[in-house]
């Protein structure tokens, strides 16, 4: 019986069959896997037909919160949604913070788990006692907002979150988002496609079952030490200034932001499209996630358009990663791409992708229905979304992805798709950061720097870490020594935040979360044991098993690599330049670690 | 009384958690005594909760359950209250509301308000002893709503003029 922490129930879904059945959350199968993204995968894992198709009635939906979800401890607001991925055939999930993930706490449920096909368009309203289907066919082709309006106009009740879909994923674009509390995108691996192909156009929830702890006092004293770690970690004031946009300069200033499709890592005219400029010229005021004091997020007006963010990877992707310079027109695709729900990361690629291999004459206009892009052409970026977005023309095949669509041309195309297992690459270049290449090159979605965000190599602590990781080049950007077991620690970490579920720019760039904390943050919340020791065993096994289930699913070694470009071309100019990473040695200590065979 | 600075609000919800939580040790918006709205359309973010308006509509309580306190804050005497709903009919702004048979309304907490102290950015403050607006413009046309599309009518209202702001700031 759980009786503080969690909510202690499940609610499965049929949409095939319009029912629903709530059970019991089973103590001792959450104490092996804590909550949030280790219990998704752990269901996944269990039920799951693994040859099944991703676009499917038989493909799997979970939306998972964890223990300390929604509770006094702060930034407890992300939710993780899992599914096999549309874009990859592998392991797919994707985490959002904002508002929802709180709300969904207090339904009391962990986890809803949702199978089937609707036979129309329709959303769900999850509260305490279940579910209630509406159909929506009124609602196709709505934005992520007008939907949220509209839902909780028809509840009449102002305080409901809605996780929706819009044009991208009920046309089932691979790389669709789900997006909640307006503007917050759970956007990797194509999970709003997976809610597209079941017909499900959004999932509202309002719950009213209070979060309790078991220990309030002892909780509070603990979450009281951390928020005093994050008012005074010397990157507060920045982080909640800028949020991650401050990495356009920082990252530039190492030389590792992608420029022209990561061709070069020095973006000449960064100035123009920095996290500053966009706080001095268009912010007009902090946005934040539940219960969280830092606040990193902004709301900008720009280009008659207005949203929430853009955070660093949406900035870099439609700025300097595709060779434009103006910041209004990458705010203006940022309000669009939310609204659509379209990951933004992958859209990007898929235009990068595009401009380099026409610009090397890889390409020609006839293979794209006509079309000639170049570096930065705002007009024809517009084009292409809604051709992607819409499926229209060639299009529909972009909505698969680059890599898919790639494979119809010459090698030397292919290779220049900047991707790991399918999943494109973030806005970091691993030539300058060796422990973020092999977590791209590991991570169980594919490239991803998420599954890790091994930060700590960018702090210059070496002291720190040594003592950690047995070398000081652990905190030397450059060296491929010491950075397996960086990430085998950090990948620990950022799985635990995950699991609690926490936020992971606090958690583990600002380093406020280890095991030894977290061990009495969730005694005192939920009760049971959660020693250190045990925490790292059970984590390494979810680790596992994630592992195991690529497996299944046909990956093997080699496809923990990265891209030819990273390995065999060196940057030619700034503070990287002439690096390229040596993946295989990581990766075989990294292996080693593991004692993953080959 | 407790006033909010909408410019600072990011709508985090820290003053609405701290509320339940020095309350009631849980965390449910359901138990607050001040609710955070946030308001996707408009990129506007605010907490309500009592602001000690001038004509205090609550106290005309049938069964005189609810008082004024010293602070101006509003008393509930459980034994005395029936739940007959007359308050929370009568509040505005949606600033009262019944759930689960308890009546929710700020107590003010006894001077030193959870709400102000949880608050990084500033956007609450509360200026003590000070009368709070009158919201008799606002009445008319809440008259018949539920708590909650009060609360949504009044945050749209208060943020009206944000939004001006920021539209002329972009112009």
């Amino acid at each position: 019986m759980l009786e503080y922490g969690y909510g202690g129930r499940i609610l499965r879904i049929d949409l095939t069959e319009r029912t629903f059945r709530i059970e019991p959350l089973d103590s001792s199968w959450v104490k092996a896997v804590i909550g949030g993204r280790a219990a998704n995968s752990k269901r996944l894992f269990e039920e799951l037909d693994m040859n099944c198709d991703p676009l499917g009635p038989d493909n799997i939906l979970i939306f998972g919160v964890g223990p300390l979800t929604g509770s006094f401890l702060t930034a407890s607001a992300y939710y993780t949604v899992t599914a096999k991925s549309p874009l990859t055939g592998i392991l797919g999930d994707s985490a959002a913070g904002g508002q929802f993930g709180a709300e969904m706490k207090l339904t009391g449920f962990d986890q809803i788990i949702i199978t089937g096909k609707a036979d129309r368009l329709l959303y769900l309203l999850v509260t305490d006692s279940g579910v209630k289907f509406v159909d929506c066919p009124e609602h196709k082709g709505k934005k992520i907002i007008e939907t949220t309006v509209a839902i909780r106009k028809e509840q009449g009740d102002v305080a409901i979150q809605v996780a929706a879909i819009g044009s991208a994923g009920e046309n089932c674009v691979a790389f669709a988002a789900v997006v909640s509390s307006g503007n917050r995108v759970n956007g990797r691996t194509g999970m709003g496609a997976v809610m597209g192909s079941k017909n499900l156009k959004a999932l509202a929830v309002r719950g009213s079952k209070p979060v309790a702890l078991a220990d309030t006092l002892a909780f509070l004293a603990e979450s009281r030490k951390i928020d005093q770690d994050i008012l005074t970690h010397p990157e507060y004031k920045k982080r909640h200034n800028l949020g991650t946009t401050m990495l356009m300069k920082d990252l530039n200033s190492i030389g590792i932001l992608p420029t022209n499709h990561f061709q070069e890592g020095v973006c000449a005219y960064v100035e123009e499209i920095s996290g500053q400029k966009l706080a001095s010229s268009f912010k007009v005021k902090n946005k934040s996630c539940f219960n969280c004091n830092v606040h990193c997020s902004r709301y900008y007006l720009a280009n008659d358009q207005e949203a929430e963010g853009p955070e660093f990877e949406t900035l870099c992707g439609f700025t300097s990663r595709i060779g434009n310079r103006s910041l209004p027109f990458a705010l203006e695709m940022n309000a669009y791409l939310n609204q659509i729900g379209m990951d933004s990361i992958s859209t990007s690629e898929v235009i990068g992708w595009i401009m380099e291999c026409q610009e090397k004459g890889l390409i020609h206009p006839k293979d794209l229905d006509g079309l000639s892009i170049s570096w930065g052409e705002e007009e024809k970026i517009r084009q292409v979304v809604d051709m992607i977005a819409f499926r229209q023309g060639i299009g529909d095949e972009l909505a698969k992805g680059a890599k898919e669509f790639s494979g119809r041309f010459s090698d030397e195309a292919q290779k220049l798709v900047m991707h790991v297992k399918g999943l494109d690459i973030i806005c970091g270049d691993p030539r300058g950061i060796k422990a973020y290449g092999l977590t791209y090159a590991i991570a169980s979605r594919g490239a991803d720097h998420l599954r890790a965000e091994p930060y700590f190599e960018l702090t210059n602590r070496k002291e720190e870490a040594k003592k950690r990781f047995g070398t000081e080049k652990a905190a030397d950007r450059l060296a491929e020594e010491g950075k397996a077991a960086l990430v085998s620690y950090s990948e620990k970490i950022a799985l635990l935040t995950d699991c609690l579920t926490m936020c992971k720019n606090i958690g583990l760039c600002m380093d406020i979360l280890n095991l030894e904390r977290v061990s009495s943050l969730l005694k005192a919340g939920t009760g049971l044991d959660y020693s250190p020791e045990y925490l790292s065993k059970i984590l390494a096994d979810a680790i596992d098993l994630d592992h195991a289930f690529n497996r299944r699913l046909g990956k093997t070694r080699k496809d923990d690599t990265l891209p030819d470009r990273f390995l065999k071309e060196p940057l030619t100019e700034g503070p990287t330049k002439g690096a390229t990473v040596d993946i295989q040695k990581m990766v075989d200590e990294y292996y080693k670690i593991h004692l993953w065979e080959e | 009384m407790i006033q909010v600075d909408l410019h600072k609000c990011t709508g985090c919800k820290k003053c609405e958690v701290a509320c339940v939580f020095f309350h009631t040790g849980r965390v449910s918006n359901r138990l607050a005594r001040i609710k955070v709205l946030n308001l996707y359309e408009s990129g506007i973010d605010g907490p309500v909760s009592c602001i000690q308006c001038e004509e205090k509509y609550c106290l005309k309580c049938p069964e005189e359950a609810l008082s004024l306190g010293s602070m101006g804050q509003i008393i509930v005497s459980p034994t005395v209250c029936n739940l007959c709903g007359v308050c929370e009919k009568a509040c505005p702004i949606g600033a009262i509301e019944i759930f689960e048979n308890i009546v929710y309304v700020c107590d003010l907490c006894g001077g030193k308000p959870k709400c102000v102290e949880a608050c990084t950015e500033g956007a609450i403050i509360f200026a003590k002893g000070e009368q709070g607006p009158s919201l008799e413009s606002i009445r008319k046309d809440t008259n018949k709503m539920s708590p909650s599309q009060k609360r949504l009518y009044y945050l749209k209202k208060l943020g009206a003029d944000l939004r001006d702001k920021w539209s002329r700031k972009h112009a």
